[in-house]
């Protein structure tokens, strides 16, 4: 019951977040100078041709109508029509969002895959040699130093010349052409995975570092328990809640759309879409955008939060009494 | 102390080393036919798919219609599927297109004949019906090209093949200007019976029907099997992917995956300076960049002429071309350089004087220690163009602050308030194809874009009409001088240097056609004839 | 600082580094060597040589003087904007975390929101509605940092104030703006140091991807950011635009990552054990 009153809480505490975000990207959205009109109908438009295209979207009424209207809309899960392209809203980032999760699953698979056991194995190997802990502390922070935008543009133009089979660019849909869409989509998940797989061997790190100093490990060392037990038994359940926040975050951060990578790989993702809609002040992209973003990382907050009661139950305990 | 400044030059050396030894072969397209940077080998088999990579999309609301259409790329895009009464050769001469001649019985007179076999791609035959009602529909419009198209008094039908026009005065770039987009010819019976939503579908006499289309990713072109010229078009399929990012679209040439591509860097020729079977063709353009000075600006600013004058005078165009532009580019008044009878920008009164006698006007009009801010597009080249202006003008003692924006924050500058509340901005124009159309811009009562920046000045009007009533001869070219004079003068809005613009090629899959000079940016003006040597 | 007699060889050659990096640049500015960064003074895109160290850019620049400045720029802005997050957060953080109540809802509520937008998109956003520039830079990396630190000093400060010493201080009746400074922001300045770096690496991040999409310093001013945007489309032509740049900046964010790891290994103590 009383865990009921707190994910309850959660939930109401995840609606207002919601509603915030909505008003501040509403708000920024009209904030920005220049309008629709200016942008989409070009220099020479009349004042006409611009009042008639404010009338068709609503643009000319006073902002907290039009938000109103909006809101009104967006509840029924219509978020209105692309300006640019006079599509649903939602059609267009039907389009863009396998392309956005893909890259995602290839990202977070390279965490999970490569990243958490490398951050194992670094931490259960540490101590002793102080040399060597600084060496792993050294390699696992070269992968979070170096750019995306950096490491992106060598990438791009070491295969564009020496192209192994792969394509920069030339995306095409998985469902279109499979072998196709797999090598256009290696190198921006490659390119994405060293920064990802970095930041989850460090985490994974550290809290396996943090457990291995818990009593009870030093018990099980003296039971004579074989190091791949303890890691197997005890390590890995104690350090994973930290582990889990970091792919959560991770996985929100790339479903969010990694813009760069797919400005660099021209790939037609929900991160380019958004900098662009926001370019061209194609209001309801931005705003179904943002909060679309928005509610992919509360959700998958909540998640882990989720994850971390199961696994440990101080924490849900923690949560609710925790000192506000 | 030095010891990551070393390490750089440590590196950078052994980059250079190895680049170094990079095979070389030539890139820069050329032909031996005057006029044409590349000639479509028609010894090669017709059919195949043409991979195109273009920059942005037609991004209109106002959607598909080419009326409307008031940019280089949507004309580019529809250029596939509309066609126009004549076309833009080479030289810039006027030839046949869906008029097969003309007959300019007097100055306000011009007899269209219409070619016969032409329909459109749904099977309707074009018939002098449509070419009035678009030109009607087009006169009655809202689009830009209405006032280029001039003093049209009446268009109408003498009998199945046979359209007439009359002008109300004389109107020298009247051919010119039906040779572009907007003046296409749509299929105006469909249009009527509400059958066919203009703003939303192409259908035209050209040689491509659109397929698919997704807004900003990509367009889909089919051949248009009925199409009137013989054997054309060439290649089935046309596919366009709009790719912004221009290494994205570097990348797609060398690898192969796409076979032309727009390119914006104008060191291109150099970057793919050894990727084998690519060819980089530099195509002129009467494109230029102007300099706007805002004479409503804030605290006056600019509502001196001298002010205006001095700015004008320590701009150095060479400068630009050689620098921001790579050489490619070329000094130009507003007659644009490269079309036959534009004025010497070297004679205009600017160019003749020197800094001195800025420094004297800045002096004259208190305005030594002028600061202003000038905003531009984050569009390469123009940020570097922004930056010589900015190197030029620290010469008289004018600081220059320049904002690098995105589209939208820009065309609200600039355009979003009357009157505007901007000091300069920077900006380009398709030069169009004849010397005296794009001047009309500098008349904001006719233009209409600028009325927020831009005083009207009752000479410079004066040499703008005088400039498109005169036919063409000696008499024109005194004209145009003049035309150029008084904008060099006024100095509100400053032509400053033609924009180039490069196009990347698989010389090793495609054997495209090109001319070496484009009026209208349109570099898909010989799509029907390109030929896939591999495919 | 006893921490630092601890520190290990990687954690003194990370400052080291940002110690040379700031020298370098301060030294190469003020002293102007190598030229005005804003000339154009040479012929385009000339290789390093005697005349130009660092080899000239698309405009002729000489590309020295404008690594110095470029350096300058990145780390005065992460800098600064980090500064800023730093007090902001410990503020919200221990309002939120020490006087609870409505204060802290409000606080973790707004945090939330700010970390619910995705990071470029938010960086994008404020370009769009501050104009792009300084300062939109410095908004941006402020916004983005400021989520994270926020809750981890409210956490600290959570943990900070159920301690018995401040306890007594309540009982013994200190307001609490005493209490804030005499007992929680002393016990807080590990945390906030530690987090402090971490943001300094995101915000130099920050300002290369703005840069990167053309929304950063505005020409021509450079930043490492700007560099590496303007010079990653010569990569093969003229890589030293790139080169250099480049590595400054992967050193720069390498050196505040060890430093940070080295300061927080040494601030919150830990017993490292090998299992094998």
């Amino acid at each position: 019951m009383r865990l009921f009153s707190w994910w309850l809480r959660r939930a109401l505490s995840a609606v207002l977040t919601l509603f915030l975000v909505s008003v501040l990207i509403f708000a920024a959205s009209r904030w920005m100078p220049g309008g629709f009109a200016e942008v989409v109908l070009g220099p020479f438009a009349s004042p006409e041709q611009k009042a008639e295209v404010a009338a068709k979207y609503g643009l000319d009424e006073s902002v907290f109508v039009q938000y109103w209207l909006w809101l009104g809309t967006a509840l029924t899960g219509d978020f209105g029509i692309s300006m640019i392209s006079g599509e649903p809203v939602t059609t267009e980032f039907g389009l863009r969002l396998p392309v956005t999760a893909q890259l995602a699953l290839f990202g977070v698979a390279a965490a999970v895959l490569i990243g958490v056991p490398l951050g194992v194995l670094t931490a259960v190997r540490a101590g002793g040699r102080r040399g060597g802990a600084a060496l792993g502390r050294l390699v696992s922070g070269l992968g979070v130093s170096v750019p995306e935008f950096v490491l992106g543009s060598i990438v791009v133009f070491l295969f564009s010349r020496y192209a192994l089979g792969l394509t920069v660019g030339g995306y095409v849909p998985f469902g279109q052409d499979p072998a196709g869409n797999l090598q256009s989509m290696v190198l921006p998940a490659a390119v994405l995975s060293v920064f990802v797989i970095a930041v989850a061997a460090r985490t994974t790190r550290d809290a396996v570092l943090n457990v291995l100093v818990e009593p009870y490990i030093t018990a099980s060392i003296a039971r004579g328990e074989s190091p791949g037990f303890i890691v197997a038994r005890h390590v890995l359940r104690n350090a994973s809640i930290p582990v889990i926040t970091v792919l959560s975050t991770i996985t929100a951060y790339l479903l969010g759309g990694a813009v760069i990578i797919e400005y660099l790989f021209n790939l037609p993702g929900i991160g380019t879409y958004l900098v662009q809609a926001v370019g061209r002040r194609d209001y309801a992209v931005v705003q179904a955008g943002v909060l679309l973003a928005a509610v992919v990382f509360i959700v998958l907050n909540m998640l882990t939060d989720a994850a971390a009661g199961v696994l440990d139950p101080r924490f849900g305990a923690a949560a609710k009494g925790r000192k506000r | 102390m030095r010891i990551p400044v070393v390490l750089c030059a440590a590196a950078t050396a052994a980059v250079l080393v190895g680049c170094s030894a990079a095979p070389l072969d030539p890139t820069t397209a050329t032909s031996d036919v005057p006029g044409y940077l590349a000639v479509a080998d028609e010894s090669v088999t017709a059919g195949g798919t043409l991979d195109l990579q273009m920059t942005v999309d037609n991004g209109a609301a106002t959607g598909l219609d080419p009326q409307l259409a008031d940019v280089a790329t949507s004309w580019q895009l529809m250029s596939l599927v509309y066609e126009t009464l004549v076309t833009v050769g080479p030289d810039f001469s006027i030839e046949p297109a869906l008029a097969e001649s003309w007959e300019n019985p007097s100055p306000t007179e011009y007899v269209f004949h219409l070619r016969e076999g032409v329909t459109f791609s749904n099977g309707r035959p074009m018939t002098a019906d449509d070419v009035v009602g678009s030109l009607e529909r087009l006169l009655a419009g809202e689009g830009v090209w209405k006032s280029q198209i001039g003093p049209v008094e009446k268009v109408s039908t003498v009998d199945e093949h046979t359209v007439s026009v009359t002008l109300s005065e004389p109107y020298a770039p009247l051919l010119a200007a039906l040779a572009n987009v907007p003046a296409a010819v749509l299929p105006m019976a469909e249009i009527e019976d509400g059958s066919l939503d203009v703003t939303a579908q192409m259908l035209g006499t050209g040689p491509y029907v659109v397929e698919s289309h997704r807004q900003d990713v990509s367009w889909k072109f089919t051949r248009n099997d009925g199409y009137w010229a013989e054997d054309k078009p060439s290649a089935d399929t046309v596919n366009v992917v709009i790719a912004g990012q221009e290494q994205a679209r570097m990348a797609a040439l060398q690898n192969g995956s796409a076979d032309l591509v727009m390119l914006g860097n104008v060191d291109a020729p150099q970057l793919l300076n050894g990727a084998r079977g690519t060819s980089v063709g530099t195509q002129a353009t009467t494109d230029f960049y102007y300099l706007m000075l805002n004479s409503n600006a804030q605290g006056g600013k600019f509502d001196d002429p001298r002010v205006r004058q001095a700015i004008n005078i320590a701009l150095d165009r060479q400068a630009m071309a050689d620098s921001a532009l790579g050489g490619l580019g070329r000094p130009t008044g507003v007659t644009p350089a490269g079309l036959p009878g534009a004025c010497d920008p070297a004679r205009v009164p600017s160019a003749e004087a020197d800094l001195d006698r800025a420094k004297q006007l800045l002096k004259e009009a208190g305005a030594e220690n002028l600061t202003f801010g000038l905003a531009a597009y984050s569009t390469a080249p123009a940020p570097a163009v922004a930056q010589v202006i900015q190197q030029n003008l620290r010469r008289i003692g004018v600081e220059v602050t320049i904002e690098q924006l995105d589209e939208g924050s820009w065309s609200g500058k600039v355009y979003g308030e009357v009157p505007a509340t901007f000091d300069a901005a920077l900006s380009w124009f398709a030069g169009y194809a004849d010397p005296g159309m794009v001047g009309k811009w500098w008349n904001p009562e006719q233009a209409g874009f600028n009325v927020g920046f831009m005083e009207p000045n009752p000479e410079l009007n004066e040499a703008i009409d005088k400039a498109i009533a005169t036919p063409e001869g000696p008499e024109r070219e005194t004209a145009l001088q003049q035309l150029c004079d008084a904008v060099d003068t006024d100095a509100q809005m400053i032509p400053l240097v033609t924009r180039p613009a490069l196009i990347g090629y698989r010389s090793d899959a495609l054997s495209p056609t090109l001319y070496e000079t484009e009026g209208y940016g349109n570099v898909f003006r010989g799509i029907a004839d390109f030929r896939l040597l591999s495919k | 600082m006893t921490w630092w007699r601890r520190a290990d060889w990687l954690t003194r050659s990370g400052l080291a580094c940002l110690a040379v990096l700031v020298l370098v640049s301060v030294v190469g500015t003020v002293f102007g060597i190598g030229g005005d960064p804003d000339a154009m003074v040479g012929p385009r895109l000339a290789p390093p040589g005697v005349d130009y160290p660092l080899g000239t850019d698309e405009l002729g620049r000489s590309m020295l003087p404008r690594l110095f400045e470029g350096i300058g720029t990145t780390l005065l802005l992460s800098t600064l904007a980090v500064l800023v997050t730093a007090v902001l957060a410990t503020l919200l953080g221990v309002a939120a975390g020490y006087r609870g109540g409505w204060l802290g809802e409000v606080v973790l509520r707004l945090v939330e929101v700010l970390y619910s937008f995705p990071t470029i998109v938010l960086a994008i956003l404020v370009a769009a509605v501050v104009g792009p520039g300084r300062t939109a830079t410095m908004c941006s990396i402020v916004l983005i940092t400021i989520p994270l630190m926020t809750r981890v000093v409210r956490a600290a400060a959570v943990t900070v104030s159920e301690r018995d010493y401040v306890t007594s201080a309540v009982i013994s009746g200190a307001r609490w703006p005493r209490i804030l400074v005499r007992h929680l922001l002393p016990s807080l300045s590990g945390t906030i140091a530690v987090q402090g770096t971490y943001a300094l690496s995101v915000g130099i991040l920050v300002e290369g991807g703005l840069s990167f999409l053309g929304f950063g310093v505005q020409p021509p001013q450079s930043s490492l950011g700007a560099l590496i945007q303007q010079g990653s489309t010569y990569l093969l032509a003229a890589p030293w635009l790139v080169v250099a740049p480049g590595i400054v900046l992967v050193v720069a964010i390498l050196a505040i990552n060890v430093f940070g790891d080295g300061l927080r290994d040494g601030l919150e103590p830990r017993e490292a054990r090998s299992l094998v």
